[in-house]
């Protein structure tokens, strides 16, 4: 049936919804033991993408396996792939346990299996409520234990992390890699850079139905050019000096500072020692992987200020 | 496939749907066996009356040994298989509304297993809906009857079998209708509709076009002529010497006016079940789950 390789395979994939084209010859190929994070603005096509992977959605054209084969092909897919897509897959008047244990029969794993991922959500108290009182985060918490119920090899999640507590956020991080590191294969889709960052080892980056970028989360950092913001007593003997040695990015901040791009703090430092001038202060900007994002994928639904006419806008959600 | 029968089996009994559905079943059905027994009564009393006597000695006609209970059991199947339809109509569409769709079809080897054991599940409500709706019905008409307006153990066995396929027939006609209409007010306005306006106005014009075998055929009509005609049956095994032309409002009586024999009424309603269930299956198949 299914090769057991725990890699999912996305080639070519398309998808219109009639005029509206929400993917576009997406390809990338995620492999296990690593959380693979794929992000995307509002719309990019990251929920449509996932659901073609878990044959909900039909592509137009080409294709997506996971194993090696389409989703229908999987024979028993809730013990190869377990899915959250959405905290909304619930009946209201059922209990989460009651919940469970449907789709534990479907899938064919002990009921005790059902109080077990509850337990590891921590919605082990709460297991004879009904799911229509529980809160967003707590639903969120019901849907990967759903997931969880078959053991599974591959595990999707899109957007996991909404209505998730810090401590939720924190535990789910640790819960995703730990996971990966026993050799599983995770994909975690999400709005934000900055919310996966610290879960994910690879990034698929779409915008538009496209993919923007495609490799290892230490690849996008590096391709981020660090600055250093420094206070001198003298910015143009400071910025002087920098440019005779070389070093062609120099900007002037609005506050006064300048941004040195492309050296580190130390080599700031000793070039003012040299030229005379004193350091007031001196900062090396963090690496800020959400500007790069924010390059990668800009505007597909920008907002705009508030300040403007808003009867002149165009776009926009509309 | 055993897996997935027992997953749709929970769904179903995880939440009140069932006795919700089943109470205004048995209540109306125990209502209509009420009143069909205190209408037979009635009946009897009537055609025993001294004028009527005279007129049916003259034809050769025996009113009084006429079970025309049998007809009020049979209408009293007809109308409260509705509720079975419409548990079954929200066996996929409730699914699609409340979005618990996309987990069933994440846990099931095809679309197509998981429907088909839905349709297995639904089959098995059908049956306990039909087996609850005869036991009211049931007692209803035996509270008030005379014993003579009643049928004998193979006439009831008959009625209860009838009862217990039309049910089924009912309950696996709505699934199909609910996956074929995705969404739940649709599906139920739309059935309910249909089956107590719509088709009622078409055999009146069926009728009134002189075509009224056409009504067997349709899907009220067929399963209307399941019970119908085994209520016939059985009330022209007891009843003695009926005019032929009396014989033909009694079909029409009991709900069966235009059909064909009990059992070709139910193969013409699988026929119809089976139809929308394709239709469901063909749009559920292909269907984006967004
Ligand atoms: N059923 C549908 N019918 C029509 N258009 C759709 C449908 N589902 C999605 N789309 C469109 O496809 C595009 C991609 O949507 P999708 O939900 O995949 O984005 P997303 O990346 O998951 O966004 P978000 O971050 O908001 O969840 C959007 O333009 C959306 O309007
Ligand atoms: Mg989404």
């Amino acid at each position: 049936m299914h090769d057991g390789s725990g890699l999912i395979a996305v080639q070519n994939l398309t998808k219109k919804f009639g005029s509206v084209t929400a993917v576009q010859n997406l390809s990338f190929t995620v492999s296990p033991g690593n959380v693979t994070g794929f992000l995307g603005p509002n719309g990019a096509g990251k929920t449509t993408t996932l659901r073609m992977l878990l044959g909900l959605v039909k592509p137009t054209g080409g294709t997506a396996t996971i194993n090696g084969r389409p989703f229908h092909q999987l024979g028993q897919p809730g013990r190869v792939v377990g899915a959250v897509l959405e905290a909304q897959g619930f009946h209201p008047a059922r209990s989460a346990r009651n919940h469970l244990r449907v789709y534990a029969a479907a899938i064919g794993v002990p009921d005790a299996q059902a109080d077990q991922v509850l337990g590891l959500v921590g919605l082990g108290t709460a297991a004879d409520r009904k799911v229509g009182g529980f809160s967003l985060g707590m639903k969120q918490r019901l849907a990967l234990a759903t997931a969880l119920l078959g053991d599974p090899q591959v595990l999707v999640l899109d957007e996991p992390a909404n209505g998730l507590d810090p401590e939720g956020i924190a535990w789910l991080r640790t819960f995703l890699q730990s996971y990966a590191r026993m050799g599983r294969t995770v994909l975690i889709s999400s709005h934000l850079l900055a919310e996966v960052e610290q879960t994910v080892d690879q990034v698929v980056i779409i915008s538009r139905g496209q993919t923007m970028f495609y490799g290892p989360l230490e690849q996008l950092r590096q391709q981020q050019q660090r600055r250093v913001l420094v206070q001198p007593s003298d910015v143009n003997a400071l910025a002087t000096a920098l440019h005779a040695e070389g070093v062609q990015t120099i900007e002037q901040l609005a506050d006064g500072r300048l941004a040195v791009s492309g050296v580190d703090s130390k080599h700031v430092a000793d070039s003012a020692l040299r030229a005379g001038v004193s350091i007031y202060g001196i900062q090396e900007e963090q690496v800020d992987l959400e500007r790069l994002f924010f390059q990668l994928t800009s505007g597909q639904y920008a907002g705009y200020a508030p300040a403007q006419n808003p009867y002149q806008q165009q776009g926009g959600w509309a | 496939m055993g897996n997935l029968v027992q997953a749709e089996l929970r769904k179903t009994t995880t939440t009140g749907l069932w006795w919700g559905l089943l109470i205004p079943t048995v209540v109306l059905a125990l209502g209509w066996g009420l009143a069909t027994g205190l209408f037979g009564k009635f009946f009897v009393d009537f055609a025993s009356s001294s004028d009527l006597e005279e007129v049916s000695d003259f034809l050769g006609v025996t009113p009084d040994h006429w079970k025309v209970t049998l007809f009020g059991i049979a209408r009293a199947i007809n109308i409260s298989t509705i509720f079975p339809m419409v548990f079954g109509a929200m066996a996929i569409s409730g699914e699609i509304n409340r979005r618990t769709i996309t987990t069933t079809f994440l846990t099931a080897p095809s679309r197509m297993h998981a429907m088909l054991a839905k349709m297995l599940v639904y089959v098995l409500w059908g049956a306990i809906y039909g087996l609850a709706i005869m036991l009211f019905v049931g007692i209803g008409v035996v509270l008030t009857s005379n014993s003579g307006q009643l049928p004998d153990a193979g006439g009831w066995a008959m009625l209860a079998l009838a009862c217990v396929l039309s049910s089924i027939l009912m309950t696996m006609f709505g699934v199909g209708v609910g996956a074929l209409i995705p969404n739940v007010a649709g599906t139920i306005v739309l059935l309910l509709l249909y089956f107590l306006v719509i088709e009622n106005v078409l055999h009146f014009v069926l009728v009134y076009l002189e075509v009224p075998t056409v009504i067997g055929f349709l899907p009220n009509g067929s399963i209307n002529g399941l019970t119908g005609s085994v209520a016939v049956d059985l009330f022209l095994s007891t009843a003695g010497v009926v005019p032929p032309e009396v014989e033909d409002v009694l079909r029409a009586i009991a709900g069966a006016g235009g059909a064909l024999d009990w059992w070709w009424s139910g193969l013409v309603f699988l026929g119809w079940a089976g139809i929308v269930f394709a239709g469901g299956w063909a749009v559920t198949q292909s269907k984006d789950i967004t």
